[in-house]
C-alpha cells in the first residue's frame, strides 16, 4: 500500500483521469475533492461497505421465503 | 434465454426480463446479468435471479406500489449512462432481506436498483445523504408468534 502526504492545494494522480485534490485540514478531517470519470463511482467507504453487507445478506440462503401473506408496513 | 436456477429450476426467460448490470452489484462485482422474475401474485415481491450463478437469487420489492412517495435525486451521470429520459422513464425496485424470522424482513431503500428497461441496462444506486435506511422494516406489525 502507497502512503504520502499532502498539503492542501496539492493532488493525487489516479491513472490518467482520476484527480485528488486536498482542499482544507481542519482538526480530525480532511476535505477532499476528487475528479473522476463518471463511469467510476466515488462512496463514502462505510456507505459502500454497509450496501456490500446488506447485498451479502440479502441472497438468499436455503429456503425460499413464504410472501403470500406479508402485510406491509406502508410508512416510509 | 434459458435460465437455470436453483430454485426456480430451468426457466424460459423473455429477453425483457434480462438486465445487464455492467458495475454487477456491490458484493457481487461479478454478477453481470440477471432476470427479472414475477413474484407469487398479488405481492409487490419480484425476483432478482443471476444468469451466471444459479445460487444466487434476491427478492425485491416494487417500492413505488408500496411507497409511493418513495424519492430520491438520480445522478445526471447514471441517467446518462443508463440512458434515461423524461421519455424512457427509470423502474425502480429495492432489495429485500429476509433474516431468519420473516416478520423482520427488511428492504433496501439506499441503494435502489435503477434500470432501463427497454434496454435492459441496470444499476444498483448507492445513494448519498438521503436518510433511507439500509434495513428499513417492511412488516406491519409485530408478528402473533408466527407460524
Amino acid at each position: 500500500m502507497l502512503v504520502l502526504a499532502r498539503k492542501p492545494g496539492e493532488t493525487l494522480v489516479i491513472g490518467d483521469n482520476i484527480i485528488i485534490t486536498v482542499v482544507e485540514v481542519r482538526g480530525d478531517s480532511v476535505r477532499l475533492s476528487i475528479d473522476a470519470p463518471r463511469e467510476v463511482p466515488v462512496y463514502r467507504g462505510e456507505i459502500h461497505a454497509a450496501i456490500v453487507e446488506a447485498n451479502r445478506g440479502a441472497a438468499l440462503g436455503g429456503q425460499m421465503p413464504d410472501l403470500k401473506d406479508v402485510k406491509l408496513n406502508q410508512k416510509l | 434465454m434459458n435460465l437455470h436456477s436453483t430454485r426456480f429450476g430451468e426457466i424460459e426467460v423473455a429477453d425483457e426480463q434480462v438486465i445487464q448490470f455492467t458495475h454487477g452489484l456491490p458484493g457481487f462485482p461479478q454478477e453481470k446479468k440477471f432476470a427479472i422474475l414475477p413474484g407469487p401474485s398479488d405481492t409487490s415481491f419480484l425476483y432478482l435471479q443471476s444468469a451466471q450463478n444459479a445460487d444466487l437469487t434476491f427478492i425485491l420489492l416494487d417500492t413505488f406500489a408500496v411507497y409511493p412517495e418513495y424519492a430520491f435525486q438520480l445522478d445526471d451521470a447514471i441517467a446518462q449512462e443508463l440512458q434515461l429520459s423524461a421519455e424512457n422513464p427509470p423502474v425502480i425496485y429495492n432489495i429485500v432481506t429476509v433474516p431468519e424470522k420473516p416478520e423482520e424482513m427488511t428492504v433496501n431503500l439506499a441503494a435502489p436498483l435503477v434500470i432501463n428497461g427497454s434496454k435492459g441496462w441496470g444499476m444498483q444506486v448507492i445513494l448519498n445523504d438521503t436518510g433511507y435506511s439500509t434495513r428499513h422494516r417492511i412488516f406491519a406489525a409485530p408478528s402473533e408468534g408466527g407460524r
